[in-house]
Formats: C-alpha cells, sequence, structure tokens
C-alpha cells in the first residue's frame, strides 16, 4: 500500500490510504457506510446525504503542538456539531469518525424518510426489486413508518423512454445523478442531463439519436433504484429467480468480463435461457463496465435462425444427415484430399475449439495451412516479444504513463478500452492518438498525429530516430538481451525526423510507463506486419517492456484472434490459401463470403467445403456441408484477450438441440482418421493439452483460470454502493501469459522495417470497422438495430465536390470487381482522395485492404 | 440563425469567456429574445455555438426559471404573488389582470400578444405589489396602472410601433 494515514472509526485505529475518502476507507476495513448518490468509480458530490456520519479530530496543543491527552492518555477528539458527508472527506491523520452512534441512525432514518416521499410503492413489478439498494438500505437504516401523507404522493410517467435502449421511471428517480454523473465524468458523452428543479426534476436527453452513447447500459447497473431499465430486459424476469454464470463477451478483443443472468425459461420451452447480461468485475479487464454491445449483443444464442442438424448439399439442395454420417462424410474427403485441405478459423472460436482443429489439420496431413479469417491482421511475434507486461492495469494509468493509439478508431473497435484511455487522459496520462483521420479519442488526446494511409509505420520509425538521438534508449536492456540491433541503427541513421513527429516524441518517451495500441486501420496485411515490428522494435529498444503498464497491445478484429495466433493459425496461412487454393476447406464459424469477394470466389471453385456454424451464412449457403455448432453460451470454453488474458467462460444456456461445440466436432472427426485418438470428454480436458503442448499456456488449466482474489472496489455480495448481483466474480480473473521480455533468459530480436508507403493517388477506397454493424453474431439482436447505419462511405468535402455528390446521395463505388452501393456522407471524416467504408454493415462484400475506387452517383 | 443574425453580439458574448461552453447561458437569453421562447431548434442551435450536447444546454434551460421553454406571448407579465406581495393584494390583481386578459392562471392570450405568470418573489417587496414585463419592473402596480400598460402594448402592436417593452 502506498501512503497512509490513521484514522479512528467506531474508536478502532485503521492504517488507511493516504487521499481516500471516508466510505473507501470504511469500507476497506469492513465497516459499510451507506450511500445513494456516491460511486467508487465517480467523484463524490455529497447529494444524496445518506452517507452522513459524525466526524472528529485530534485537537492540538498550540503551544507544545501536540495533541492533547485525556486522563488515559489517549488524543482528545474534537467532535463538530453537525454531521458530514463521509464521501466528500478526505481521510485525514487523526481523523476519526462515528457511524453508528444514535445521532447518525436517526439522520439515515431521515434521510430514507425524505426519500421515500413519493417514492412509488412498487417494488412487486420493479426490475430492481430484490436486487436495489434502496430496499436493502431502507431494510437496514429506515423508517418503518413515512409521517407523510400517503394520499400526497407526487405521481409522475413511468415510462419514459431514453432513448430505445433505457427506460426512465420519473416516480423512481432519486435524483442520485449516478447515470449524468457516468456520461459526463465516466464516458466523456454529455448526453443525459437534469432539467428543471426540485420535485419537478427529470432525467433528460435530447442528444441525436437519444442517449447518444455506446455505454448507456451501465446507467441501468449503478442506478440504484429501478427509474432506469433497459429495453431489453425490462419486465423480463425477477432478479431472484436468476443464476449468475460468468460468461466472456464473444464481440471485441478487450475479453470483457461478463455474467449472464439466466433462468428456466417457461417462454423457452422450460430451456436455462439468459435474460440479460450484466457486467462481472474485473479490474484488470472491464472493471464494472460493458458497451451495449456486449449487453444486448447475446441474442444470436437465442436465435429461431440456428441451424440443428447437419446438412450435406445434394444436388444443390440440402438434405439434413444425423452427425455420424456428417463425420463420415468429412472423414472420407479429408483422406481424400489429403494434403489439398485447407483450414480456416474465424475470430470467435474458443482455444479448446482451435487446438481441435489444428490437430484435426495436423492429422490431416502435415503441411495443411490453418489460415485465420479475417486476414487482416498479423503480428504474433511482436506481442511475444514486446506484449504488454503482466498486470497491466489500464484504469490505474495516471500522469506517470503514456498511450498512444496507431491506426485505429479505438472507440469503434474496442470501446471498453477506449473507455479506459479516455479515464486515464483525464488522470493525466499522455495520450497520443496517430491516424489519418479525426477519431473520438483525438478530443482527450495531448498530441494528435495525422498522416496520410499507409504511413503510420513511418510515425513509430521517426519516434524511434528520436529516441537513439536524444539518449532515450534503455542501453542495459539493448547491450545485454537485444539481437539485431546494429541493423535496426544502421536503418534508423540519418533519417530525417519531421518536426510533429519529434514532439510526439518527446511527448511519449518523456515517461515512465508506454502502452501501444496498434490497429490496423488502412494498413495492408503486409504494412499492418511492420507496424507491429515497429512498435516492437521502439518498445524493446526504450526498455518499454517487461514491465506492468508498459509494451504493445494489437487491437485484433474479434474475441479470440490472440488465441487463435498462440496456437498456430495464422492470416499469413490464409493468404497463401488463397493464393494457392486447395481442393477442400474446413471452415470453423468464419464468414468469408460475406467479407471478401476474392475468398467467395475461390470457395467457388472449391471441391468441397465443410463449415461449422451457428448459422446459415452466405458461406454456409455456399458449403457442401454445414455442421451446426454451439454459441458460446452454451458450453464451456476460454478466450484469449488482446492483453494476452486467458479467461474462461462456462455455459449458461441449455444447449440448442442438435448443435455441438465445434471443439467436439473437430475431435470427433480426428477421431476417426488413421492414428486418431478418442475425442477428450470436456472442455477442462482439452485446455490440459493445450497446457502440455503449446509453450505459452503451459501450467494453465480449469482450476487456475478460475482463481479470483478480491478486488477493489468489492462490489460482490451485500457491499451497499450498489445493488445488482451479477457484478461478483466467480468465474475467475483469468492468466495472462507472459511475454519474452519479462522471461529474463530470453533475447529479443528487433529488425529494420520497411516503411515505405504507397502513393495512393487515384481515389482510395479504406474500409473501417463499427462497432455496431450487421456480423452474424450481432445483427440478431433486434433491439440494437436503430443503431446500425445503413451501408455508407465517408467522403471528402473536395473529392465530393469533384464528383458531384453531396451528403445524403446514393452512389456506387466500383472496386475491382465489386459495386458496391451506400449512402454518401461527406462529414469531414475521410481525408482527401480516401473513402472511408464500414465493412460489415451488409451482406455483401466490401475490400478487406485499401483499394483503389471510382465514384459513379446513382441518379434517381 | 443567431451566429448570421447577431454574429457580433455572439462574438462578443464568447469573447467574456475562457470557453465556448460557458456562453450557454447569454446564448440562451438571445435566442429567448430572437424567437420568443427557448425551443428545441434553438437548443440545438445554441448547442452547436457552444460545441456541447443539446441535452446540456436543455439542462440549463429547464433549470432557470428566466428561460421559457414554452412558446409565449409578445409580452411575459410576470406577477409576483409571494407573501410580502400578497399582503398588498397581488393575488386580487393577478385575478384581475387574467380577467382583463381573458386568460386563465399561466395562459397566453388568444392574439399571442400576452402571457401572464405568477412568479416568486422578484426582490423588489418594498414597492409591492409588483410584475415584471418581460424582465422591466413595474412597481408599485395596480390593476388599473396594468390596464393601461396592456391597452398601450396592444396599441403599439397594432400600429406596428417599435415596442417599448423590450
Amino acid at each position: 500500500m502506498a501512503e497512509t494515514v490513521t484514522i479512528s472509526i467506531d474508536g478502532q485505529s485503521y492504517q488507511v490510504p493516504k487521499g481516500a475518502n471516508l466510505v473507501d476507507a470504511a469500507k476497506l476495513h469492513g465497516t459499510d457506510i451507506p450511500v445513494f448518490c456516491y460511486h467508487p468509480k465517480m467523484k463524490p458530490v455529497g447529494m444524496c446525504r445518506m452517507c452522513l456520519v459524525e466526524l472528529g479530530s485530534v485537537t492540538v496543543n498550540r503551544e507544545s503542538g501536540k495533541p492533547d491527552l485525556d486522563e488515559h492518555g489517549q488524543p482528545v477528539i474534537r467532535w463538530q456539531p453537525k454531521l458530514q458527508t463521509a464521501c466528500t472527506q478526505t481521510v485525514s491523520e487523526g481523523m476519526a469518525i462515528r457511524t453508528s452512534t444514535a445521532k447518525v441512525v436517526e439522520a439515515r432514518d431521515d434521510i430514507l424518510e425524505f426519500i421515500l416521499t413519493s417514492h412509488p410503492l412498487d417494488c412487486p413489478i420493479c426490475d430492481k426489486g430484490g436486487e436495489c439498494p434502496l430496499q436493502n438500505l431502507t431494510m437496514a437504516y429506515g423508517p418503518g413508518e413515512s409521517q407523510f401523507l400517503y394520499d400526497d404522493k407526487q405521481h409522475l410517467a413511468k415510462h419514459v423512454p431514453l432513448g430505445e435502449l433505457i427506460y426512465l421511471d420519473r416516480e423512481r428517480c432519486i435524483q442520485c445523478a449516478r447515470c449524468t454523473r457516468f456520461c459526463d465524468e465516466v464516458v466523456g458523452d454529455d448526453v443525459l442531463a437534469f432539467h428543471e428543479r426540485g420535485r419537478k426534476l427529470q432525467i433528460v436527453t435530447v442528444s441525436d439519436p437519444p442517449f447518444d452513447t455506446k455505454f448507456s447500459g451501465n446507467t441501468t447497473d449503478i442506478c440504484p433504484v429501478g427509474a432506469l431499465t433497459t429495453a431489453d430486459f425490462r419486465f423480463g424476469a425477477r432478479p431472484w429467480e436468476l443464476s449468475e454464470v460468468p460468461s466472456i463477451c464473444p464481440h471485441c478483443p478487450v475479453g470483457c468480463n461478463i455474467s449472464a443472468s439466466t433462468r428456466l425459461d417457461r417462454d423457452s420451452g422450460g430451456k436455462k435461457v439468459i435474460k440479460r447480461i450484466m457486467p462481472r468485475q474485473n479490474e484488470q479487464v472491464n472493471e464494472i463496465w460493458i458497451c451495449d454491445k456486449g449487453r444486448f449483443g447475446h441474442h444470436h444464442s437465442l436465435s429461431s435462425n440456428r441451424l440443428q442438424t447437419p446438412m450435406l448439399k445434394k444436388d444443390g439442395a440440402w438434405v439434413e444427415i444425423d452427425w455420424k454420417t456428417a463425420y463420415q462424410e468429412v472423414t472420407s474427403r479429408l483422406q481424400k484430399y489429403g494434403e489439398k485441405v485447407g483450414f480456416l478459423a474465424g475470430p470467435s472460436l474458443s482455444n479448446e475449439d482451435l487446438w481441435e482443429m489444428r490437430k484435426l489439420a495436423r492429422r490431416t496431413c502435415r503441411d495443411c495451412q490453418i489460415g485465420l479469417w479475417p486476414a487482416t491482421m498479423t503480428g504474433l511475434e511482436a506481442v511475444t516479444q514486446a506484449g504488454v507486461g503482466v498486470g497491466t492495469h489500464l484504469a490505474a494509468l495516471g500522469p506517470e504513463s503514456a498511450i498512444l493509439v496507431i491506426a485505429s478508431d479505438f472507440e469503434e473497435e474496442a470501446p471498453i478500452w477506449w473507455l479506459q484511455v479516455k479515464q486515464a487522459a483525464d488522470r493525466g496520462a499522455k495520450v497520443m492518438v496517430a491516424n489519418a483521420r479525426p477519431t473520438k479519442l483525438d478530443q482527450y488526446a495531448k498530441c494528435v498525429v495525422r498522416y496520410e494511409y499507409g504511413e503510420a509505420v513511418e510515425v513509430l520509425n521517426h519516434i524511434a530516430v528520436f529516441a537513439r538521438r536524444h539518449d532515450k534508449l534503455n542501453q542495459t536492456l539493448v547491450e545485454g538481451r537485444v539481437d539485431g540491433f546494429a541493423e535496426l541503427e544502421a536503418d534508423l541513421k540519418g533519417k530525417r525526423v519531421p518536426k510533429q513527429h519529434s514532439e510526439a516524441a518527446e511527448l511519449l518517451l518523456d515517461t515512465e510507463n508506454l502502452v501501444i495500441f496498434a490497429g490496423n486501420e488502412g494498413l495492408t496485411l503486409a504494412q499492418q506486419a511492420e507496424l507491429m515490428q515497429a512498435a516492437a522494435n521502439l518498445l524493446i529498444l526504450t526498455g518499454h517492456v517487461a514491465r506492468p503498464n508498459n509494451g504493445l497491445v494489437a487491437v485484433w478484429p474479434g474475441a479470440n484472434m490472440q488465441g487463435a495466433l498462440d496456437l498456430g493459425f495464422s492470416a499469413e496461412a490464409t493468404v497463401s490459401l488463397l493464393d494457392n487454393p486447395p481442393s477442400m476447406w474446413v471452415i470453423g464459424d468464419a464468414d468469408p463470403v460475406a467479407e471478401d469477394a476474392r475468398a467467395a470466389a475461390v470457395l467457388d471453385q472449391a471441391e468441397f467445403v465443410v463449415v461449422s456454424t451457428q448459422f446459415m451464412t452466405p458461406t454456409a449457403e455456399q458449403a457442401d456441408l454445414v455442421l451446426p455448432v454451439l454459441s458460446f453460451a452454451e458450453r464451456e470454453g476460454t478466450f484469449t484477450n488482446a492483453m494476452r488474458r486467458v479467461q474462461r467462460f462456462y455455459m449458461a444456456q441449455t444447449p440448442l438441440e442438435g448443435a455441438l461445440s465445434a471443439w467436439k466436432v473437430f475431435a470427433q472427426i480426428g477421431s476417426a482418421l488413421p492414428g486418431g485418438d478418442k475425442p477428450r470428454i470436456s472442455a477442462a480436458l482439452v485446455m490440459r493439452d493445450i497446457a502440455q503442448h503449446v509453450v505459452r499456456y503451459a501450467g494453465m488449466n480449469y482450476t487456475d483460470l478460475a482463481h479470483v482474489e478480491t478486488q477493489f472496489p468489492d462490489v460482490g455480495g451485500h457491499d451497499l454502493y450498489y445493488g445488482g448481483n451479477a457484478y461478483a466474480n466467480h468465474g475467475g480473473l483469468g492468466i495472462q501469459w507472459a511475454t519474452n521480455a519479462e522471461k529474463e533468459n530470453y533475447r529479443l530480436t528487433v529488425r529494420p522495417v520497411s516503411a515505405e508507403a504507397p502513393k495512393y493517388e487515384d481515389l482510395t477506397l479504406i474500409p473501417i470497422r463499427l462497432l455496431y454493424n450487421r456480423d452474424v453474431l450481432f445483427e440478431p439482436s433486434t433491439v440494437m438495430h436503430a443503431r446500425i447505419p445503413a451501408p455508407y462511405a465517408d467522403f471528402n468535402a473536395k473529392d465530393a465536390a469533384q464528383l458531384g455528390i453531396i451528403d445524403g446521395d446514393q452512389v456506387v463505388i466500383s472496386a475491382g470487381d465489386l459495386q458496391i452501393n451506400v449512402s454518401a456522407r461527406v462529414n469531414g471524416q475521410a481525408p482527401t482522395g480516401f473513402v472511408l467504408l464500414p465493412i460489415r454493415l451488409s451482406q455483401l462484400p466490401v475490400p478487406a485492404a485499401p483499394a483503389m475506387c471510382s465514384v459513379q452517383k446513382v441518379e434517381e | 440563425m443567431l451566429a448570421e443574425k447577431y454574429p457580433e453580439r455572439v462574438a462578443k458574448i464568447f469573447s467574456k469567456y475562457p470557453d465556448k461552453r460557458s456562453g450557454v447561458m447569454a446564448l440562451l437569453y438571445l435566442a429567448q429574445e430572437e424567437y420568443g421562447w427557448i425551443s428545441d431548434e434553438a437548443l440545438s442551435e445554441v448547442a452547436a455555438l457552444c460545441e456541447i450536447d443539446p441535452t446540456q444546454v436543455k439542462s440549463i434551460a429547464g433549470f432557470y426559471t428566466m428561460y421559457s421553454e414554452k412558446p409565449k406571448g409578445k409580452y411575459w407579465l410576470q406577477v409576483c404573488t409571494d407573501l410580502p406581495c400578497a399582503l398588498r393584494g397581488a393575488d386580487e390583481f393577478y385575478k384581475g389582470l387574467c380577467d382583463y386578459l381573458g386568460v386563465k392562471d399561466g395562459g397566453t392570450t388568444e392574439d399571442g400578444l400576452f402571457t401572464v405568470e405568477q412568479v416568486m418573489c422578484l426582490a423588489a417587496c418594498d414597492h409591492a405589489p409588483m410584475m415584471q414585463c418581460n424582465f422591466h419592473y413595474h412597481e408599485n402596480f395596480d390593476l388599473e396602472k396594468a390596464k393601461t400598460l396592456v391597452d398601450r402594448l396592444r396599441a403599439e402592436s397594432a400600429q406596428k410601433q417599435p415596442s417599448s417593452e423590450k
């Protein structure tokens, strides 16, 4: 613990961290001071007055400068005549509080009586009932009766939509401002505010669209009453019927810990189903927040379009077959095609699925390629060497840290990291954003570097040159453990560094910690690989490795891209598969046909394509055999997030009849091949295999992955900061695998990277990633449809003028053989000469890498 | 649009503050003066000028009673009915004024000229009863004086004369 001070709580002396407030300090030692408006993730405001305590301080004798002592030799405490709010008091040496005297008890009783004057007695139909702080605190501290007249209660609107996701019940609101402060302080989207005052006060939003933030669901979690509820869960179930199952969000590389609230549901035929998704506390990953995609994006699991039987295409028509036949169909083909089989894994397969798929590939033939989809990012080597240190804690970064986000629209690609980096910036961390276009993080950045698409690598090279020239290299590390420095130095020598980049370098390298988040926007696969290496070079040379809060994070697409790379899958293999197409493809939960025209054409030529999938995707439709598999919610497994944390998810939902876990399917197929062994009977045993064979996962097992420790703020159980039963983490905090830099006997390698940027002379199309898209796992969540934009492309005003198009026009973009129909947006996002085209806004493929294009306006 | 119509006034407002969001209250007054009330469009316009979310502007417009979020008449008659004024007959005065205008409490005349409203203390108790018309004080008031004022304003309005009550 850092510096501490001694305070007295109810007569007992405690050491508490300096700078803490009284509520947190008391909580650390097991004393609950009830609160409504205070929230440990936000600044205290002292609005609700529930945390009133008696506050005293040591009296100091002016002459001696020492505390006055009573007859027992104890310091004399001077108690303040009035009660003070504990949340707004910072602890100081000798401070004393009393939290359970008659005066305090009476004050709490009175405050609750006031809060309840017009609070409706609708707990029996309230979504929060059963996990409601107001209910809990009223039971614990409140009056049994009210002196106010029941008939004078104020009646207000009970179904006020704040956008299509969140509903407000005005009667229940106790005006604690947690929701508005969350939007303002935590997220920085000022889209929720108080309107009017006194008893007329109301939470309002007039943004367009209403409540325009990607984190709106969190306000319903922190609401201490049932005033804010989600459209998704409202009236869906009572909290005490729900059993919480730990899980991991399957949507993005952050790997947020979530809790699936499940119950046996009559409407679903008595099956155990997910009623809502809540955040599960993991301070090192998502703290207690999740984005709306994670919260509302679970419906794919209960979709009626799920596939339930294996199907074989015979003469162009689908025929349902049983699993045994399906296995035989695949094994016989695998034997037939042997070396001419290619494997392709999607971004949301679990490590267990990937392992069994890899085993199957190895058994099929020695050099079968195992590719990764989407094949847009690579760089395992860079991450293995210079990935962020184990124990990296974004939520703790402050002025001593610098964070560089390069080639990524962070809020769209990894919302919770965006939130944490934004808050780090608020705490004084030096955030630098490097991208070819403005992104939302820019407004929180100390420094914004604009480059032209393709020049991202150059920026990192320049910073490395600056580091070398200004003596920022970590000589001990470089001389002791780094190979290839001479070549790199020769390459960097003599490079001119533009002023903008040297300013940025000065900012970044002047701090103790440096984290680099690297994306792939506007980069080809080859360039992205170089970007990763350039980042690793910079981090290794400057010694920003092998420590927590230092190192590289790749903003992968998908939830388990890291795991796939760890287990040997790669985008390079995919490229090689597309260049030399095999006769047979085995595809696991990927949809290349919908995303890439070339892949669609290649797959069309293949003789036999097997797809394991939850849905009849365009890829599945083009296949010869489809194998229905279970969703993340219906089985056990592990995902590895982009900070290399391996995390377990558990079976939350009754598995769909007919579908199987993907790893089981691959294992069954493999077992029928010559030399095949019996399939494992559980995911835990597959993980044991992985731990035995994959060095990075050595020693990992399901028991250790499920290990939990007390976290602060401790939000589980009967904690009075929060309501809710879903925050507590019983499922495990996960384990990060250590980078080579962290293992002292490993040598590190740097190498010169090619920063050659292509000269984009014609109009160039840049694919970008949006959070809300028509991804196969997200589309079934109809509640989110209003937030998914219709297909569009961003044009620069100059280009638009030249092309004769204005905002809102329908245009056709031609790139290669592709014709893409979109509406045009001209809003200052796109740099001159570039068209930004979000991927996956429709089921039609768009280019996956920068491509030349021409644009035609559609005349009406 | 305020920025086009009153570029100098807007610039002057912004020049007073270190950042743009601080100009919100002054701009809301300007918007109210221009449009008569703070409509949703006016909110958005002020928000765009201050570079903040319209929700924040609405919150401010809602908190302060001197911004009106409902359409009102050209002349906004606010009659204090707090205790000192009430002791000097403000209630009868207010009722008489409503009757003379033919409107109910808080209503607007059919010609759209006058809106009447009861308000809390306006800090002129020593000259009670009092009312304010578009933020101009009329103290030591009585019904006859009020009728004269209303008639005068009606006449001015009918002749399209520049109003004596801004």
